[in-house]
């Protein structure tokens, strides 16, 4: 029967390390903690998790990919600037196709018009502004156009870790998909919230790369929505020493960084990332 | 607050014209009641319930601007 070991910062951590590394799900395998792990002070004094994941019987060990592909349809894979195109095609057949317009056409005025009318309904004083979308955290390739909000005191509009300004755009788009049964997708920003947390992404991706190739051990990042997860793979998609991928669920979802050319001792379990 | 409710669940439904909002109000909230077309009740809930819970998310802002608490009943 398959098992590892895997130590790691905290137990979540350390199962879903495994679990990747199994290729199963949480349902497919036994877990016990040999050390539980506890975090230090300021990062000192602390005690690494320790788990080990056995799968629950043979021919279980199937890849996850299959399962994931579908759940995953809306996730960017990590991106590799030769393949990029290739990867588009095959989201178009799955039945995911995103359209682009130009920032002034109907789709793009719809969405505007949409914006306005549920940033008044809040009781919210600002200005919405159309602008082309510039890099990966204004939805560069998938977002038509980005509808900037502008005003004074906006951080009611962002949220706590940016869950306003999320249901605000997700809001905008399922009323665009459904009025104009269209496939155009706009991104709604807020001081240039994304273009900011981009940048903190962006840093935070290239630190834990170098922790990862220095120790030589994968780490796992916090749960991130699709469009995060989508920035730190494409931050480290051409780094010599890592790859990225993601696990878990839904909200749960995470990504890993691993060493390249799976240093994890099993040969092959660090490849599927490699594609 | 009505309005904005009324706004966001007739854009997403396919029958507009059945959208229904009655508020309720107490001392320190009100509760609104979301009454859509029996085959529109999937469209305002969304996959795991994601389209009510950004409902709900933007109602929030609305409430608190106005020094409230909103509460958002779908059914």
């Amino acid at each position: 029967m398959e098992s590892v070991e895997v130590s790691a910062k905290n137990v979540d951590e350390a199962i879903d390390i495994a679990l990747s590394d199994l290729e199963l799900k949480r349902s497919q395998v036994s877990i016990e903690i040999l050390t539980p792990g506890r975090p230090g002070l300021f990062g000192l004094g602390g005690e690494q998790a320790r788990v080990r994941v056995t799968a629950l019987e043979e021919g279980t060990a199937r890849p996850m990919q299959e399962e994931q592909a579908d759940e995953g349809a809306h996730e960017e894979e990590p991106p590799r600037k030769d393949e990029r195109q290739e990867r588009e095609s095959p989201s178009r057949e799955r039945g995911d196709p995103i359209e682009i317009k130009d920032l002034d056409s109907e789709e793009v005025e719809t969405a505007t018009e949409f914006l306005r009318t549920l940033i008044e309904g809040m009781d919210i004083d600002a200005e919405v502004t159309v602008r082309e979308p510039e890099t990966a955290a204004d939805g560069e390739g998938r977002a038509s156009a980005v509808l900037d909000i502008e005003g004074d005191d906006l951080g009611l509009l962002i949220g706590r870790r940016g869950t306003t300004l999320a249901a605000l755009q997700y809001m905008v788009n399922v009323m665009l998909t459904r009025k104009l049964n269209s496939r155009v997708i706009v991104t709604v920003d807020v001081e240039r919230y994304h273009r900011r947390r981009e940048e903190t992404l962006q840093n935070l991706a290239q630190r834990m790369a170098d922790r990862v190739s220095n120790s030589g051990r994968p780490m796992t990042l916090e749960p991130m929505p699709a469009s995060e997860r989508r920035i730190i793979h494409l931050a480290l998609s051409e780094d010599e020493d890592v790859v990225t991928g993601s696990v878990g669920q839904g909200d749960e979802r995470k990504v890993v960084i691993r060493p390249r050319g799976g240093g994890d001792g099993d040969g092959d379990g660090g490849d599927r990332y490699n594609r | 607050m009505k309005e904005l409710i009324e706004f966001m669940a007739r854009a997403i439904v396919d029958y507009p014209d059945e959208v229904e909002v009655t508020e309720e109000e107490t001392e320190d909230q009100i509760v609104f009641h979301l009454k859509v077309a029996e085959s529109d009740m999937g469209k305002v809930i969304g996959k795991q319930g994601r389209i009510a819970n950004a409902m709900r998310t933007l109602l929030k802002v609305a409430a608190i601007r106005r020094e409230t608490k909103a509460i958002l009943e779908i059914g």
